[in-house]
């Protein structure tokens, strides 16, 4: 299960943060993940309590925001959203698009106390 | 109160990931990161690639598995060095565990690095480990349309070889439909059909990393 493996560096990574404040306790963490990484919700927060069990985050909430899967077409400059992954621009038919959302995996912020 | 954070989850395993990748240019190593189900035919590949690249290139293999070191006897009989990692319930090799294996393989004496990773269509993916390209294998047993069910691995790959394809006569495996679905998620990638046990397609698979690793060798020519 890589849930547990990020969860542990999603909890480093906020303590880190929090510390550096002199904070005593998180109270929320954000995080940004991209559909196609394919993360479980319910997985990974179980496995987010279970990590933080003890720590300053024990009583975190953490909200997972899915970033839906979006590209950028290198032919006529259109921004648009893949839905169902089809790879082609909806603006003019081109396969030269690059993958511009819903490959990341990124702690945004934290509340703390 | 709230602290701006904005950092990459994986980004610890992502800086080991580079040290790595540094230890590989330094030797001039092709790396691949080698994906599958369980027992879609990683070792299977990596036993034939080894009886066919012998005395043209020399291979490397750093294997993943859960328990044994099954994987990694099998392919040394072929006098080739091989390392096991045992992850034990670890369901994926990170940069830190590959980092480790290092120091017991002479890259010096290696072209072709290619990591066996756990059996699995989730968690490889998420995780770099320093590798030039993740390739990954879809035996016909398992279906034509995985790539829309894990569609994270097989955007990353490189090469998707479709292996097992002696049973797809027993199968409702459609090949067509497999390499379009694959191809809606990924449309460059390369695409192999193979049969590990009857040998078929194997010569086009050893030629694309003949050609991957003279491209390799071109490019760090210049870096
Ligand atoms: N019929 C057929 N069987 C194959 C082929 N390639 C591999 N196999 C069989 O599939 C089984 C699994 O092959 P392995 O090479 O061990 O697969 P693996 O991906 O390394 O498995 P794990 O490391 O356990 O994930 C073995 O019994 C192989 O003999 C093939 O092309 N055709
Ligand atoms: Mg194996
Ligand atoms: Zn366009």
């Amino acid at each position: 299960m890589h849930e547990m493996g990020i969860a542990q560096n999603i909890l480093d990574i906020a303590v880190a943060a929090a510390r550096k404040e002199g904070a005593s306790k998180i109270t929320r963490i954000n995080l940004v993940a991209g559909e196609l990484r394919g993360i479980e919700p319910m997985q990974l927060t179980f496995c987010f309590a279970v990590v933080a069990r003890d720590t300053i985050a024990g009583n975190a909430y953490l909200d997972i925001e899915t970033v839906p899967v979006s590209g950028y077409c290198n032919e006529c400059q259109t921004n648009f959203s893949i839905d169902d992954y089809a790879y082609v621009c909806p603006q003019c038919g081109s396969v030269k698009i690059e993958v511009t959302g819903g490959t990341e995996l990124r702690l945004k912020d934290i509340e703390i106390e | 109160m709230k602290i701006n954070v904005m950092q990459e989850v994986l980004q610890a395993n992502d800086r080991i990931a580079g040290e790595n990748r540094k230890i590989f240019q330094k030797n001039k190593n092709l790396v691949l990161n080698l994906m599958s189900s369980p027992g879609a035919g990683k070792t299977s590949l990596l036993e034939k690639t080894a009886e066919m690249l012998q005395g043209r290139l020399r291979l490397g293999v750093i294997v993943g598995d859960l328990e044994t070191t099954r994987d990694a006897d099998r392919i040394s009989k072929y006098n080739i060095p091989a390392i096991q990692l045992t992850t034990g319930n670890a369901c994926h090799l990170d940069a830190n565990m590959v980092s480790y294996a290092l120091p017991h393989l002479k890259l010096e004496e290696i072209d072709i690095l290619v990591i066996e990773n756990v059996g699995n269509l989730v968690c490889p993916a998420e995780f770099i480990v320093g590798e030039d390209y993740k390739i990954m294998i879809l035996s016909v047993t398992e279906g034509d349309e995985k790539p829309l069910k894990y569609p994270m691995m097989f955007h990353e790959s490189k090469l998707l070889l479709i292996n097992k394809i002696d049973l797809a006569q027993y199968t409702n495996f459609n090949m067509e439909e497999a390499k379009a679905n694959a191809h809606k998620i990924n449309p460059d990638m390369d695409i192999i059909e193979i049969s590990c046990t009857q040998g078929t397609g194997l010569d086009r698979w050893i030629k694309w990393l003949v050609e991957h690793y003279k491209q390799k060798l071109k490019g760090s020519a210049h870096a």
